[in-house]
């Protein structure tokens, strides 16, 4: 109830003029970066970072919340209408989606898609409100200790889940850690690896590392080959309303989606594409006609869309009550909060509650924004498919350059993006995930800042990681979930030895 | 497939050797009961020298493999690639000289062309859009960008 009571005051915020037009804006520009192909949430999010600067933390943050579900909603339009997905959880979407718009439904794949969205937002939103008060008041117990093994656990999940390997995984979350630690040593004040080099001296900032990864990498990887589609049905979009036979059908996979998406959005080191993925093939076994998946069935869209934008929403609740970010995407979000001198975790909500409960109630309002936005205005959307890809990859290029330098006028800000954007695309050519290193990067300084305090406090005596319950319970939670990664990476690496030495 | 493998292990081996070179410059322990400066680096340091260690093991242990499809560019595509990084290098190095709006119009004017292979209206058009109109967007959101020797663009 008590919650109930804080999320009015928080839609008493939200509903402000203000507040409800920079969530209007961030469903706009959010679902413009799911429409661009080649520029997925994390990147999209990243690059309006700097839109924010001069904004109050509040509006600042629904703003950007904003931007990251409007992507997970806009990514569908080019999956259904020229079958190249707008982000990695549409990838599923092109499967029956892009064959309902070659039969002339465009419109009501779209149409489901954006009402199972909607349900599936709205029902994790929900469950944010009904479960971050407990969630908090469990939270609130953690001293440095049970958050170092905390965020450890964040940090196994996070690199076991990621990637085909787990090496490559575990190598990407070291050297996020790594880079995180250059700059002034929070405890003694020394420089670490700066090199002598003045700038550095601030530590790397997560922005252009985000922005060179995931824009500047992603746009290298599209400039080797042609990111053209073929507009089904010439792109034209009509009724947006499922037949008769398929609401039943429809909003069966809605509900499983929504409880898939839901559950997979607690778990870090899940992203909304395994989501998706997930929900797609469970669709596929419970169906009466699995053989015609694939072929233009809309329950093979309802499902993936609901879950993917199910998790987005679900995925805001480790972030909010624990400070535990789970995506790459969240993780920018967490940057942005820490940026807006706010630190996720449970004291979000009992010092900053009028901001939380605001963005909370927000995201209510984004889902109806993003619902009137979807439907009548489809076939805008669909317009912007036709300018040319080499257009908007040098739009988005400018764009890069202009965030990268606004947030701290730095040229230096400017050449760590583009080196990273090198980087990112050397790591994506040789199947290193990113999503570990851009989490070990915003999560660096707070680990080990957890670490030193809790060591701090116990005098060095390294034993009191055990001997905490909850921080013991964490542990064993990462041992188990390192130890079944590698055990499942195991079997795969012996079973192709075997065949080479029978071969 | 192996020598790239062997070349980017390598390659972290010795990142790490280095990580662990610089973190013995800081202290291991701090002044109080805490690890210092250097702790939490020497070991990610080591941690990322036997990681690799092992990946090379691996891969000398495991027969060669073929080279992914598309992991080398075609010609076209190096020099896509090729474009957008000298044109992002260039605008870096020139943006102080010329200011960020010439410099953007530069660099769009070239990726347009090269890229895109857009007619010299459009480009032009499109070119000065992105380079003026960038920056009178983003000067009304008060972020300041380099205004070059010309002191107003």
């Amino acid at each position: 109830m008590e919650a109930f009571q804080h999320l009015m005051t928080g839609f008493v915020t939200a509903m402000s003029p203000m507040n409800l037009l920079f969530a209007t804006i961030g469903c706009v520009l959010g679902t413009l970066i799911g429409v661009l192909p080649g520029l997925g949430p994390a990147a999209g999010t990243a690059l309006l970072i700097p839109l924010t600067f001069k904004l109050d933390p509040t509006a600042a943050i629904i703003m950007l919340a904003a931007i990251y579900y409007g992507a997970m909603y806009g990514g569908t339009i080019t999956s259904v209408l020229i079958n190249v997905p707008g982000e990695a959880a549409s990838v599923v979407t092109c499967l029956d989606g892009y064959e309902m718009a070659k039969q002339g439904r465009a419109g009501a794949a779209l149409g489901i898609a954006a009402i199972g969205s909607f349900i599936g937002g709205t029902v994790a939103t929900f469950g944010l409100v009904l479960v971050a008060l407990p969630l908090t008041r469990f939270a609130l117990k953690f001293g440095p200790t049970e958050y170092f093994s905390l965020l450890l656990v964040g940090l196994c999940l996070v690199m076991g889940l990621a990637g085909k390997s787990l090496a490559k995984a575990l190598v990407m979350g070291v050297l996020g850690l790594i880079f995180s630690f250059v700059g002034v040593d929070p405890v003694e004040g020394a420089p670490r690896f700066t090199f002598g080099i003045a700038p550095l001296m601030d530590g790397i900032r997560f922005v252009p590392v985000v922005m060179g990864f995931f824009g500047i990498g992603e746009i290298l990887i599209n400039a080797e080959k042609s990111l053209t589609g073929v507009m089904a049905d010439g792109g034209k979009v009509s009724s947006f309303f499922p037949r008769r036979d398929e609401w039943r059908i429809s909003i069966t996979s809605i509900i499983r989606g929504t409880g898939l998406g839901f559950f997979l959005g607690l778990i870090p080191g899940t992203n909304s594409a395994v989501a998706s993925f997930m929900s797609y093939s469970i669709e596929r076994k419970v169906s009466d006609h699995p053989d015609k998946f694939g072929t233009g069935v809309i329950e093979g869209v309802a499902a993936p869309e609901t879950a993917n934008n199910a998790y987005a929403n679900a995925a805001l609740i480790p972030l909010f009550t624990l400070g535990l970010p789970g995506s790459p995407t969240i993780a920018i979000l967490m940057g942005a909060l820490i940026m807006n001198g706010l630190t996720p975790g449970p004291l979000l909500f009992t010092q900053h509650a009028g901001f939380v409960w605001a963005v909370i109630a927000s995201l209510y309002i984004g889902n109806v924004i993003l619902l009137i936005l979807n439907l009548p205005l489809v076939g805008w959307w669909a317009k912007l498919l036709k300018i040319p890809y080499n257009i908007l990859m040098v739009f988005i290029l400018v764009f890069c350059i202009i965030g990268a330098y606004s947030l701290n006028n730095s040229l230096f800000d400017v050449g760590m993006m583009i080196i990273c954007g090198l980087l990112g695309y050397l790591f994506k050519k040789l199947d290193f995930p990113l999503a570990p290193a851009i989490l070990t990067l915003i999560l660096g300084p707070l680990m080990e800042r957890s670490l030193r305090e809790a060591l701090s406090m116990s005098q060095g005596d390294y034993t009191v990681f055990f001997t905490r319950p909850i921080s013991l319970f964490f542990l064993v939670l990462a041992g188990i979930i390192l130890a079944t990664s590698a055990w499942q990476a195991w079997p795969s690496a012996i079973r192709e030895e075997s065949k080479e030495a029978q071969v | 497939m192996s020598r790239v493998n062997y070349i980017v292990w390598g390659l972290l081996v010795a990142f790490g050797v280095f990580i662990v070179h610089e973190s013995l410059d800081h202290n291991y322990y701090g002044s109080d009961f805490g690890p210092g400066p250097g702790f939490f680096s020497f070991w990610l340091g080591i941690l990322l020298i036997v990681l690799s260690i092992i990946q090379i093991v691996m891969t000398y242990r495991r027969p060669a493999e073929p080279l992914p499809d598309g992991f080398i560019p075609n010609r076209e595509g190096v020099k896509r690639i090729l474009s957008i990084m000298g044109a992002l290098a260039a605008s870096l190095f020139l943006m102080n000289y010329l200011g960020f709006s010439l410099t953007m119009m530069g660099f769009c004017i070239f990726l347009l062309r090269r890229l895109g292979r857009q007619s010299w209206w459009l480009t032009l058009v499109l070119s000065a859009a992105a380079g003026f109109g960038m920056a009178y967007l983003f000067e009304l959101l008060q972020v300041m960008l380099p205004k070059g020797f010309l002191g107003f663009i």
